[in-house]
């Protein structure tokens, strides 16, 4: 309908399917009385060459067939002493041809290897070929094309066997040297075939050995040409049988044609190129490139794919889904204009309706018009992720217009998701003022309604939506996206009138677990797919990739469970069934637990999360996502195990992602090191990263609140180890402030933990005190368990500075949170815990360390070993300080010395952080 | 400019060149241009100007500068001389020259390759360009062929022109020896350009324009191939009387029409019967649409030359515009009658079912005329405007993507887009076309209105944008002056009433000076007389008030109330001004 000129694609006689015709031809000679044709010495070699020409014809939609060379050396590949009497012979039979009535003569002698119609009859002896065959339907269909042809096309055909020849003859000794590298490989494969009856060919089986073969030899270079030339062909079958293409591909595989697509297109590439690319191969070429694109972010070669597409589209003009693979290309290389230009080239010609993923819309009405409104969806997509939010909300409402305009459900749900994603988006990074000027009538939602509230209602909408019309990875999506709202959503009533329920202002981990597993649901369900419209298309993945942006605010303070095992990094991923997009999705909802766990402080939860998407989702999920995982691992190492462990594991990520997602690494990198310069008391240092970290978050591309929120955080904590109290104070007000605009009620709650530690520093505890229990009603409200124990014990560190008489009260306090500490905090939190525990016995009047020394000792010993482990000096000195108070009070002098001793060791290491510049930091 | 005479002498020289080297589009051209001049009346009979007498009065009425011009021709430019480098090539043995005769009467019947192999062994420059440039033909003429040959499944056609490569490595290692002539350089030229070296290929025909101005098709490939102002800055030309041909063709491709047009005015000072001149001036105006002048050039351009196609389908979109319904069927089947295998005729003939409604037939047409020419720019936006008559949008906007791909200068197709997406009711994404199309002809005010109208469109409502269209759009001549009334009731909408006041003053005046009349000058006066009465600026209120009086319908009421209501105001003012009004 689009394209006007549009053509059938035809079958039309090439040089490449007359060679195919005289190895027809050998392989069935129409004279021929003996079983085994005379040349060839056994019944294998027979149905070897069958096999391979069953392979040939399968692949006749062509977009570029081999040349002659190129096909003689496949043939070599069938390895026997006949090979060069076969290639000989081909090339004599195809010189022969030198005049219009030669190839006449051809091809009425190529009438002659079809048996009748009655072939069954035909005694068994004679190798006839079966006109309903495999084979003979492409000889049927090549007698069909050449007596179709008109004069001029004979011509044509003559003309072209002549280059085609003469190309094979200046080559030929190029790939003398190729021909024996790979022979081994292959040989095993098909000698399994060898006793097959190939004219009863049952096909599938055939596939699924062949599959099986493949699995075997997954290892093969991939220069080797034959046996992926074969095992394409078959792939390339079962695509055009309806099947999923992507669920073909090994993750090896997978990485290779990423990496190296220059190598990948060899079909397209014609001065390397062997194999048949049908049209369906094309488009199914593409559409793993527009996955690999989503996945690699800007690392994906941007010139190298750019000029295999363009030679794509000078080979087939009308093949429109290139434009759309240069948008991609464009888009993830941050190109605008580019990017732009072919989102509108593409759209205008293939009015969102080509390709073989395309189902037409069950709904009625709305075929005869193009489906624009996928266009803006994927328009809207596009702003988003420039971060134009204006645009993108303007673009989407209009989608929703159009596709109500047109009843296109489908991507009426997607767009709604859309919003959505941008809502929550826009929310968190501020600019909440776009709703107020042009929100429109496209979601009927009133203006006086909050952010957040309009969002949830979309939420909600888009999820009933998408459930009713079944289209169940927007469900399982929708789902994650309920509970990334509710995880840091108080739920309040939508209408300010009627009768007031009785409101319970915190948030609701249930529902966040409930949305969560009903999210993964879908890896049951998602056969049953409604519509495969959008969702094999090419950008589905794409927006799911931007869900979990958001899904990155991993917690920075170090507040989480017990310990990971580094091993995890070397694990690979079964190959699966399971489509790319499903497997992404349930990924995701696994990286979503994962935060949940850390909000809420279950630290081996949120690590077992973490782990389980890092071992099982790598291999789907986009880069940045798995970057984004091995940095939550990373940092439970940090956390519970010390850093030595987090950077070996911190190595080992770098090493995996070295050019991907470098930011996120990076990030990391600079947390780590800035964490241990604090507890090290190397200010300086830790005041040069604290500020890089800064450079990071506002870069020339837009600032990143998420990132710009933690620098800052890190800037006040610092300027608190320096002890200027009253600098930190100011920044941290202000920061208090900036995330109380942005309604970011979770960092708030670490904020104000944090305005009571430097006031309790500061010798101010009255002060603090309100700050603690502020931060306390916030963690509360908002279910953060692990922070809310470390709220308690800050607090009862406060009421213990205020004098010992409070401290009763204090040690209740610390009773209070320690079970979430030891459970779930780490080795910070858990030695602060120990020492306020001691301290609060040791300024307890009524306490006698004579009665029972351990009670103090004991915590006090677990203390500083793990500050050990952490190198925070201050506080191990502090520990040792305690410990040989306590000693020198019992009279025990030897263990008092030792230490002391240590409490000195720790206090120079403080003083001079310099001086021990060590192999962990060059390491890094 | 050279004195008539030269230039006649140069172009009676050169007409012979070419056509001895069969470069016949050239010597045609040439041949106009010759006969183009105004011939000395004391000298001839009026049999021989009788040709000339087209010069209608109609014509002076839009030039009455042209004598001066041609009167006073400009000191102290140097030009290249009348052609003679060439005449030593005319006297070669006498038979090479029966070989070349032959060879060129091959030519003549288009046996190409005929002609080749004649001059297989000939080793003249003339007989060389001959051969070579016969052999290029006979490869584009294959091309061509096989192009509807070999159409195959998804628009592949790789069909080329097979001489091209040897043609190449024979021209390059001829002009390496430096025995080549200014033809032979023209070829090469052309045989680079299609191979795609568009740099070496623009040198190339710079050096053959330079040894040879006379030669247009070179003129025209290197215009073709200077597509920004600054490539065609940077060409070092000398100084000819062709060069301002060159010049003024090259600045009406790149949209500058005024510079254009002054210079064919110039032009025609000398050339003052050229109908190509008259043709390419009726390009530019049609570009400037001033549609009335170009009825007017184009038909004296018939009555002079009643058998012409070229350039016919503009004057057909001109008769399109005017709706002249049969004027238009008389073009058509006039040059159905004269060629009916050229793509304008298609064109046309398109046009006039288009004006007929008939769209299906319409589209028909040029999709003929596409057929005959795949990259006819124009057939492609006209076969959009066609598909969005008759609803078809996706191939509408297929149509017109195709033209904007060929040319992506073309700010109708661009806009057509833009017109095709906001019929689909997708007006922020139709923006993007308009900005295109507005990028291209920034002083066309229907496009600064169409994208207004998308700004204001409810789905966006964004005004204030809507505004800054629609002031540019009145600064840039709107014919229909509908940005004037907008911006006012824009202005007034969003409360701006100082601004409103301003501009429906403004539209008054123009509805004035137009006698125009209609609601908006209604709600003009409407607005006005409240306004100026809320500014207390009674006298001037009362004016409008009272022509508001003129008109039937409510407005009528509401003026009369107004007036009322200000007399009844001025009467509670201190008692001394009442009695200067006479009630």
């Amino acid at each position: 309908m689009a394209g006007i000129f549009k053509q059938a694609g035809g079958f039309t006689m090439t040089p490449h399917k007359v060679s195919v015709c005289i190895l027809m031809q050998i392989y069935a000679p129409p004279a021929a009385q003996t079983s085994v044709p005379f040349l060839f010495s056994s019944v294998s070699q027979h149905n070897r060459l069958g096999l391979f020409l069953l392979a040939l014809t399968k692949s006749c939609e062509d977009i570029l067939e081999p040349k002659l060379d190129e096909l003689i050396t496949q043939l070599r590949e069938i390895g026997s002493v006949l090979n060069r009497w076969l290639s000989d012979h081909l090339t004599s039979r195809l010189s022969s041809l030198s005049s219009p009535d030669d190839l006449f003569n051809f091809f009425t002698d190529l009438r002659g290897i079809l048996g009748g119609p009655d072939s069954s009859v035909v005694d068994d002896d004679q190798t006839i070929l079966d006109p309903n065959s495999n084979l003979g339907m492409f000889v049927r269909r090549c007698l069909l094309a050449f007596s179709l042809l008109s004069f001029e096309g004979v011509c044509h055909l003559l003309t072209n066997l002549g280059i085609y020849c003469e190309e094979a003859l200046s080559s030929s000794r190029r790939y003398e040297s190729l021909q024996f590298d790979d022979s081994s490989n292959d040989r095993e494969g098909l000698l399994e075939y060898e006793n097959m009856d190939l004219e009863n060919f049952v096909y599938e089986k055939v596939t699924e050995e062949i599959e099986e073969r493949k699995r075997a030899n997954e290892r093969i270079p991939f220069h080797n040409h034959s046996p992926k030339a074969l095992t394409g062909l078959v792939e390339d079958f079962e695509v055009s049988a309806g099947t999923k293409l992507k669920h073909r591909y090994k993750p090896e595989e997978v990485s290779q044609f990423g990496h190296s697509p220059s190598h990948a297109l060899k079909g397209v590439d014609p001065s390397t190129g062997v194999f048949l690319r049908t049209n369906l191969q094309i488009q199914g070429y593409l559409l793993e490139q527009a996955g690999e694109i989503e996945k690699n972010g800007s690392s994906f070669p941007l010139n190298a794919f750019e000029s295999i597409l363009k030679q794509i589209q000078k080979l087939a003009p009308e093949l429109h889904r290139v434009h759309f693979l240069r948008y991609l290309n464009s888009l993830y290389h941050d190109d605008y204009p580019a990017a732009l230009e072919n989102l509108h080239r593409y759209f205008d010609y293939s009015a969102g309706t080509e390709g073989f993923d395309f189902v037409p819309p069950s709904s009625s009405g709305c075929n005869s018009f193009g489906r624009y409104e996928i266009a803006l969806l994927c328009l809207g997509m596009m702003h988003f992720h420039f971060g134009h939010p204006r645009q993108a909300l303007e673009v989407l409402t209009e989608a929703v217009q159009v596709s109500q305009q047109h009843s296109d459900d489908t991507c009426l749900a997607y767009t709604l998701s859309a919003i959505c994603n941008l809502l929550s988006e826009v929310g968190i990074s501020g600019s909440s003022r776009i709703l107020g000027s042009s929100y429109s009538s496209g979601t009927h939602v009133g203006t006086s309604l909050s952010l957040q509230q309009q969002l949830l209602v979309l939420l909600r909408r888009s999820l009933k939506r998408a459930e009713s019309i079944k289209l169940k990875r927007l469900v399982a999506s929708n789902h994650v996206a309920m509970a990334k709202f509710d995880l840091t959503h108080v739920q309040m009533p939508l209408l300010s009138f009627g009768p007031k329920a009785s409101v319970k202002l915190r948030t609701c981990p249930i529902t966040v677990c409930k949305e969560l597993r009903l999210s993964s649901y879908l890896i049951s369900e998602f056969s049953s797919e409604n519509s495969t419209m959008i969702i094999d298309g090419a950008f589905s993945t794409a927006w799911l990739k931007n869900f979990q942006k958001s899904t990155s605010s991993s917690v920075f303070s170090q507040d989480n469970g017990s310990g990971s095992k580094s091993d995890a990094f070397d694990f690979c991923a079964q190959p699966s069934s399971i489509p790319g997009s499903v497997l992404q999705l349930l990924g995701s909802s696994y990286l979503v637990r994962a935060t949940a766990w850390e909000i809420y402080g279950s630290a081996p939860l949120a690590q077992i999360n973490a782990l389980v998407y890092a071992t099982c989702f790598t291999d789907t999920s986009s880069s940045a996502d798995a970057a984004l995982a091995y940095t939550k691992l990373v940092q439970h190492l940090a956390v519970f195990k010390g850093y030595q462990e987090a950077f070996a594991a911190f190595k080992i990520a770098e090493e995996m992602f070295l050019s991907v997602s470098k930011s996120r690494i990076l990030i990391l990198k600079l947390q780590l090191l800035h964490e241990r310069a604090l507890h090290r008391g190397h200010l300086k240092l830790a005041h040069q990263l604290c500020d890089e970290l800064g450079v990071l978050a506002s870069s020339v591309t837009g600032v990143d609140m998420e990132l710009k929120t933690e620098a800052s955080l890190r800037h006040a904590r610092t300027l608190l180890a320096a002890k200027q109290f009253s600098q930190a104070v100011a920044v941290a007000h202000s920061l208090f402030c900036m995330c109380h605009k942005l309604n970011k009620q979770v960092e708030n709650a670490m904020i104000l933990l944090l305005l009571a530690e430097i006031h309790k520093r500061s010798g101010n505890a009255v002060l603090g005190i309100p700050c603690a229990l502020a931060s306390l009603s916030f963690c509360q409200s908002f279910n953060l368990d692990l922070l809310k124990a470390s709220a308690t014990l800050t607090l009862a560190e406060l009421w213990l500075s205020l004098g010992s008489n409070h401290a009763k009260w204090a040690s209740n306090l610390i009773h209070r949170s320690l079970p979430m500490i030891l459970g779930h905090g780490g080795l910070e939190l858990r030695a602060r815990a120990f020492i306020a525990e001691a301290k609060c016995y040791l300024s307890d009047p009524s306490f006698s360390v004579f009665e029972d020394s351990q009670v103090v000792l004991d915590p006090l010993r677990q203390a500083a070993e793990e500050l050990q482990h952490l190198e925070y000096h201050e506080l191990a000195a502090e520990a040792f300080y305690l410990m040989a108070v306590v000693f020198d009070t019992l009279g025990q002098l030897e263990q008092r010395e030792e230490a002391a001793a240590s409490f000195r060791e720790h206090m120079l290491a403080l003083e001079n952080p310099q001086e021990q510049e060590d192999t962990l930091s060059s390491m890094l | 400019m050279g004195t008539k005479e030269n230039c006649r002498n140069e172009l009676r020289t050169a007409i012979r060149h070419l056509s001895d080297r069969c470069l016949y589009s050239a010597s045609k051209w040439a041949a106009e241009q010759l006969v183009g001049i105004e011939q000395d009346p004391s000298k001839f009979t009026p049999s021989h100007t009788r040709f000339q007498r087209g010069s209608s009065s109609i014509r002076r009425r839009f030039r009455t500068n042209e004598m001066n011009i041609a009167s006073t021709p400009t000191a102290g430019v140097s030009y290249v001389s009348t052609p003679t480098l060439l005449e030593e090539e005319d006297n070669d043995a006498a038979a090479d020259s029966d070989f070349y005769l032959m060879a060129k009467s091959y030519f003549d019947c288009r046996e190409y390759r005929r002609a080749a192999h004649v001059l297989r062994d000939q080793t003249g420059k003339k007989a060389v360009f001959l051969r070579c440039y016969a052999l290029y033909l006979a490869g584009e003429k294959r091309k061509e062929e096989e192009m509807i040959e070999l159409e195959g499944p998804l628009g592949k056609s790789d069909a080329v022109n097979r001489e091209l490569v040897s043609l190449e490595r024979e021209l390059s290692s001829l002009r390496k020896n430096g025995s080549i002539d200014p033809f032979g350089l023209y070829l090469y030229g052309l045989v680079l350009k299609e191979k795609g070296s568009e740099n070496l290929a623009r040198s190339v025909l710079m050096e053959s324009v330079n040894s040879y101005p006379w030669n247009w098709s070179a003129w025209s490939e290197l215009q073709s191939l200077c597509t920004t102002i600054e490539t065609l800055n940077d060409l070092n030309l000398n100084n000819h009387w062709m060069k301002d041909f060159f010049l003024a063709s090259a600045y009406q491709e790149l949209r500058m029409h005024n510079e254009s047009l002054a210079k064919y005015e110039n032009l025609q000072g000398t050339f003052s019967f050229s109908n190509y001149i008259q043709a390419q001036i009726a390009k530019a105006q049609y570009s400037l649409r001033e549609f009335e002048q170009v009825e007017v050039i184009f038909e004296e351009l018939l009555r002079n030359d009643p058998y012409r196609v070229e350039d016919m389908d503009m004057y057909s979109n001109v008769l399109y515009a005017k709706e002249c319904f049969s004027a238009l069927s008389y073009l058509a089947h006039r040059v159905f009658s004269t060629d009916k295998y050229r793509p304008e005729s298609c064109c046309i003939i398109g046009n006039y079912y288009s004006l007929k409604g008939q769209h299906e037939k319409s589209v028909m047409y040029f999709r003929r005329a596409l057929k005959l020419n795949k990259n006819y720019l124009s057939a492609w936006t006209l076969m959009g405007h066609e598909y969005v008559e008759m609803k078809n949008t996706p191939a509408a906007v297929d149509a017109y993507r195709r033209a904007v791909d060929i040319n992506p200068c073309d700010y109708r197709a661009w806009y057509g887009l833009g017109q095709a997406y906001e019929m689909m009711g997708m007006p922020f994404y139709a923006l993007h076309y308009f900005k295109k199309s507005v990028f291209l002809q920034p002083n066309d005010s229907r496009l600064w209105i169409a994208m207004a109208q998308c700004y204001e469109t409810e789905q966006l409502h964004m005004l204030e944008e809507a505004i800054k269209c629609y002031s540019r759009a009145a600064n840039c001549n709107d014919r229909e002056a509908i940005a004037l009334h907008q911006l006012a009731k824009l202005h007034n909408e969003l409360g701006r009433l100082k601004e409103a006041a301003f501009y429906y003053k403004k539209d008054l005046e123009r509805m004035e000076v137009e006698e125009r009349e209609g609601p908006n000058m209604v709600e003009a006066l409407l607005f006005l007389a409240t306004y100026c009465k809320a500014q207390k600026k009674f006298e001037e209120a009362e004016v409008y008030c009272t022509r508001l009086l003129d008109y039937t319908g409510p407005e009528k009421e509401t003026a009369k109330s107004l007036l009322r209501g200000m007399r009844i105001a001025q009467s509670g003012f201190p008692s001394m001004d009442v009695e200067h009004f006479p009630l």
